[in-house]
């Protein structure tokens, strides 16, 4: 019961949060509506026992790339005005309200229509029990230094190259 | 399952509970709990004007209660009658919201704070990594908080925070590797239990890089935490008064509840990391000790009824551990707590550029080498504590004989 309430809740959470970000005119409120959004798919990896991964979900959007958003908003000023000269709405790029509801409506049509097509495929497969709980963080850890361990290195290697270009950016001129 | 704070009622009553009986437990602890920690943070300001009154030799509140005791009540009651005030130019949803998620990341981490081995709401696998995903939901909402009051003042702290918040973030998570490659798991009962009741257990002294990484954490804390040296987002000399500058009332209250029980909470992580948690010395907090004891009282074993044998005995002294263990990781967390105020009314604040000079050339360069350090400890002397070895070469030496 509980397991059902906690993704119901996260589903909704994701899907609202995911419906607010491209209804927003508003880019701050946008990256909130981002922050549920990303909230929530952390609350559908807890529901699926990946504890670890929801924690960094956690950690990495919530913590550093929401943030880092909202400041890339803050110092390239954002943009308030939603009307445009001839006091018209604009249409963001990204759509509004009524291209979403547009969206939703015949992407539904279509996903039915393919599933109609397809029933076949599926009819045979039967849902398995989700296996019981088990921590994954020291499994994630024993994976990442042995399989894994070539793209553990090449990730880190990427990540100091980032490092270094963004110190050699902000580093001052000489003049 | 993971263990939580209803398992140990299980344990300690004896027959499991159902579903129903879980989740009413777990809603009356958790409302205790909030509750408790509420009225800490509301004597956090009470002992901050105390200690500051000590400290600059006034004399501070005594005119509320007993000693001023009650001063947090009367404030209390001044937030709430206060008028709301919105800026008519503010984003309201937004300035609605961020006191809340202020709140919501500071209350969040209470259910994995290791209180004492019983009372914790529940111990996550990944307790530690928790506290660092939700508590990062603070320094986005001291960001949206100063963002949405439309006020350069404001904007200018909260920009402060953002960026303060995540730059010692950096130290500090790698300060708290070095007490998880020490104990070998992220969950806080793994943490704690690993060390001991006496200070020589504790990873504070564990090991010269562990000694060192605690005053990291605990200086990357402070700043974490806006507090003095560090509380640049809420400067008074320049910006106001910050993130909060345009926020009035209970609003306003949120966010300072929510900085006092932030202190608190990383004032108790702190504790549980590297000075013992709730450990007791001499194992008195797992009870045995305690029930057998009484077992062994003979004016005991008249007055209460033997009827059933010792289960009473055990129910109290398992209670007794609960509350001594209790005591401990309250003792070490009000020290942690006095030492943060103590430190807010004696150093001066620092500018920016040398807060982040602190972070990045200092700090973090230093946990990084602490964190090596420490790893290349663990493997080089198989975990043993620099105590252990030196006892060990005592005791050979002792046998050897010259």
């Amino acid at each position: 019961m509980f397991d059902k309430l906690l993704f119901f809740s996260s589903f909704l959470l994701t899907i609202s949060g995911a419906a607010m970000v491209l209804g927003s005119k508003d880019l701050v409120r946008a990256c909130i509506a981002l922050l549920a959004c990303l909230f929530g798919v952390a609350g559908l990896y807890a529901t699926l026992n990946a504890d670890f991964l929801a924690a960094t979900q956690l950690v990495v959007y919530a913590g550093g790339v929401v943030i880092l958003m909202l400041f890339a908003i803050m110092l390239t000023g954002g943009s308030n005005n939603a009307v445009n000269r001839f006091g018209i709405n604009k249409v963001p790029s990204m759509g509004d309200g009524k291209t979403l509801a547009f969206g939703i409506l015949s992407g539904a049509v279509a996903t039915l229509t393919i599933f109609k097509i397809t029933k076949n495929v599926f009819i045979d497969y039967n849902l398995q029990e989700i296996p019981g709980y088990s921590s994954t963080v020291e499994q994630i850890g024993q994976l990442l230094v042995t399989n894994h361990v070539l793209a553990f290195e090449i990730s880190s290697i990427l990540l100091l190259g980032a490092l270094i270009g963004a110190a050699v950016i902000a580093r001052p001129r000489k003049s | 399952m993971n263990p939580t704070f209803v398992t140990y009622l299980e344990q300690f009553l004896g027959y499991p509970a159902t579903n129903l009986m879980a989740a009413v437990f777990f809603l009356v602890a958790v409302s205790i709990l909030v509750g408790v920690m509420a009225t800490i943070g509301g004597l956090g300001t009470y002992a901050e004007r105390k200690i500051s009154a000590d400290i600059q030799a006034r004399i501070g509140p005594n005119r509320v209660g007993p000693f001023g005791l009650l001063q947090m009540l009367a404030d209390g009651v001044k937030m709430i009658l206060k008028e709301d005030i919105i800026p008519s130019k503010a984003d309201k949803l937004i300035f609605i919201l961020a006191p809340m998620m202020a709140m919501f990341g500071v209350f969040a981490t209470l259910a994995v704070l290791p209180f004492s081995s019983g009372l914790t709401l529940t111990d996550l696998n990944i307790g530690v990594f928790y506290v660092l995903g939700v508590g990062s939901f603070v320094g986005v909402a001291i960001f949206l908080g100063g963002y949405a009051s439309n006020s350069k003042w404001s904007m200018l702290g909260g920009m402060r925070g953002a960026s303060q918040i995540i730059s010692y973030e950096i130290p500090v998570t790698l300060s708290i590797l070095v007490a998880v490659t020490m104990a070998g798991g992220l969950s806080f009962s793994t943490l704690v239990e690993a060390q001991t009741g006496l200070p020589h257990g504790w990873y504070l002294f564990h090991n010269p890089f562990s000694f060192i990484a605690f005053f990291v954490l605990f200086i990357g804390a402070l700043a974490e935490t806006n507090r003095a040296p560090f509380d640049l987002p809420e400067a008074e000399s320049e910006l106001v008064s910050g993130y909060h500058t345009e926020y009035t009332g209970m609003r306003f209250g949120f966010f300072a509840l929510a900085e006092y029980v932030e202190v608190f909470v990383v004032c108790g992580i702190a504790a549980a990391l590297f000075l013992g948690g709730y450990k007791v010395p001499f194992d008195l907090g797992n009870g045995e000790v305690l029930s057998n004891a009484l077992m062994n009282i003979p004016f005991l074993k008249m007055v209460v009824p033997m009827t059933n044998g010792t289960p009473i005995f055990k129910l109290l002294g398992s209670g007794l551990g609960q509350l001594l263990q209790l005591g401990s990781f309250f003792t070490k967390t009000l020290a942690l707590y006095y030492v943060v105020i103590w430190i807010r009314w004696t150093l001066p604040r620092l500018r920016v550029d040398t807060l982040m000079t602190l972070c990045w050339k200092y700090l973090t360069p230093i946990a990084l080498f602490n964190l090596l350090g420490a790893a290349t400890w663990m493997v080089v002397f198989h975990g043993k504590s620099i105590y252990q070895i030196i006892f060990e070469s005592g005791a050979a030496q002792a046998v050897g004989g010259h």
